[in-house]
């Protein structure tokens, strides 16, 4: 009959293993959602400001990142990309720092932690670039013209009007792309990041106990998800309803006669 | 009290910039989309603080003849000159300063959906003008004040009627306190009963000093205040009168037939042959 050992995963060198895996899925997940936030910002001004040039420069992101596998990506900015970085910057980024270690003794100036943080949030935010754009243009053309009538930059007309209620229309499936990124930190093990999962396969090849330390590990990103997810769906945006917009105003119908 | 909102110093402090005159002159101006030609040769100069009305069939171009004024739409020809200025090539940082100084009311109020009446207000003030939270929230409430909605300051747009809604975006409008104000057929989505308070507020704020272009259909406001009538069909201005001489003997025989049609509908005679 099938036994469990839950000692030899939940003590000694196999638990220490699991915590210290477990913070750096932690802190790669947060770092690299705070990263594909900043990125799809940006990507949303590029489109909106940026013209022809702009919008082919974010059509191009997407495309890349959204149909390409996420390993490959990994594995692309890990062994490829990080080595045309510059000698120097190589060097001092792996040199001892006494910031590069985060609570939880998970060390985030290394190879694998950036390159990790990085290809998650390049490949997040170009799935979170098209959910926002989808939401963002279920504000009213109206509205965007009377920003610009009024002197907005595309900035201000991003920050302000667009963003605000684009995020409200598209936060379910936001949540859902931040909750991806945590789950697809697995695929760091890839390049030999340390985090939850490469730790659960180190149980497995030191004593054998495969089913207990999956079973941990699997109950770990069940419960980070449920709570980030609960979470993320109890924040001010999510409870807010969609403002309903001018009573007289009929979506996709010509606003004024030309 | 209307001196008092509109005074200079308040908005000295929240905009250096400010047009020396406000006067709008269209050159030849000409818009198409594609082949299809929609405005030609407008010519047209508006004097500093005069109220034009511009009445003309649906599809006739009024709705782009002002749009042009604050490139919502672009010039397809010719130029328009604000402050005796060309603005034809104006683009970015210059583009959003004119535009500062030139109010924009629309037909469907187009408010920002998730801010308050206050917050709609105040939101260019402090974005775009630079102005304090303080300052801004006391402009914004004296506009409310002037537009008779000093209760509902904190409602969002969904919660106010559509009489409500066009007033709030009148105040918004004059929020930056601009030297020309631009109405695109103001009354035309609001429940006749409502009509009344917008015009109001139109009529008060008609011969204060700013320059007015009011795109209507109410042709009691463009007899009683505006000072002169552009009439325009097909994309071409056919009449420009004061509206005594226009309404009372037309000179354009499209003209003649868009007044019977308008100011008696029920026995208009060609009725039966106008082409739906």
């Amino acid at each position: 009959m099938l036994t469990f050992d839950w000692q030899g995963v939940l003590s000694g060198q196999p638990l220490q293993w699991i915590l210290s895996g477990y913070l750096t899925t932690l802190w790669v997940s947060a770092i690299g959602m705070v990263l594909a936030g900043l990125l799809t910002g940006l990507f949303l001004l590029l489109r909106l400001a940026g013209g022809r040039i702009g919008r082919g420069l974010v059509a191009t992101w997407v495309s890349l990142f959204r149909n390409t596998p996420l390993l490959v990506q990994l594995l692309f900015w890990y062994f490829a990309a990080w080595n045309l970085l510059p000698q120097g910057l190589r060097d001092s980024i792996n040199a001892p720092h006494s910031g590069s270690v985060l609570p939880g003794d998970v060390w985030w100036l290394s190879p694998e932690f950036l390159c990790s943080a990085w290809g998650l949030a390049a490949f997040t935010s170009a799935f979170l670039i098209e959910e926002i754009t989808a939401g963002m243009r279920a504000v009213s053309p109206g509205q965007v013209e009377a920003a610009l009538s009024q002197g907005f930059s595309h900035q201000a007309l991003l920050r302000h009007i667009l963003l605000p209620q684009g995020l409200i229309y598209a936060w379910q499936p936001v949540v859902g792309q931040l909750l991806n990124l945590m789950k697809l930190s697995s695929l760091a093990s890839g390049i030999g990041f340390a985090e939850l999962t490469y730790q659960v396969r180190q149980i497995e090849s030191y004593n054998a106990h495969a089913l207990e330390a999956f079973a941990v590990g699997t109950v770990l990103y069940l419960l980070t998800g449920m709570v980030l997810g609960l979470l993320l769906t109890r924040l001010p945006v999510a409870r807010q309803k969609p403002a309903r917009q001018a009573r007289t105003s009929t979506q996709g119908e010509p606003q004024h006669e030309r | 009290m209307l001196s008092a909102l509109f005074s200079r110093s308040a908005a000295q402090a929240a905009e250096p910039y400010r047009l020396r005159q406000a006067s709008v002159e269209f050159r030849n101006a000409g818009k198409s989309w594609g082949s299809n030609q929609v405005l030609r040769a407008i010519n047209l100069t508006i004097a500093p603080g005069e109220v034009v009305a511009i009445l003309g069939p649906s599809g006739s171009g009024k709705s782009t003849l002002i749009r042009l004024i604050n490139q919502l739409e672009t010039l397809s020809e010719g130029d328009i000159l604000i402050d005796d200025r060309p603005t034809r090539q104006l683009r970015g940082a210059a583009l959003r300063q004119l535009r500062s100084r030139i109010g924009f009311v629309f037909q469907q109020f187009n408010l920002y959906a998730h801010l308050s009446a206050l917050q709609n207000i105040t939101l260019a003030l402090t974005t775009v003008h630079r102005l304090g939270e303080a300052d801004a929230t006391a402009r914004a409430r004296a506009l409310l004040d002037r537009v008779g909605l000093t209760e509902k300051a904190d409602h969002y747009p969904s919660q106010l009627s559509g009489g409500q809604q066009q007033r709030v975006a009148i105040a918004r409008a004059l929020a930056s306190d601009p030297q020309i104000i631009l109405f695109d057929e103001p009354t035309s989505a609001l429940d006749p009963e409502t009509i009344g308070e917008v015009l109001q507020v139109m009529k008060q704020l008609a011969h204060s000093g700013i320059t007015m272009v009011v795109v209507t259909h109410e042709m009691q406001f463009a007899r009683e205040i505006a000072d002169r009538v552009v009439f325009i069909d097909g994309g071409e201005i056919l009449e420009i009168a004061t509206p005594q001489s226009f309404f009372t003997r037309p000179e354009h025989e499209r003209a003649r037939r868009f007044l019977n049609k308008v100011l008696d509908p029920l026995h208009t005679e060609d009725t039966h042959h106008a082409d739906f």
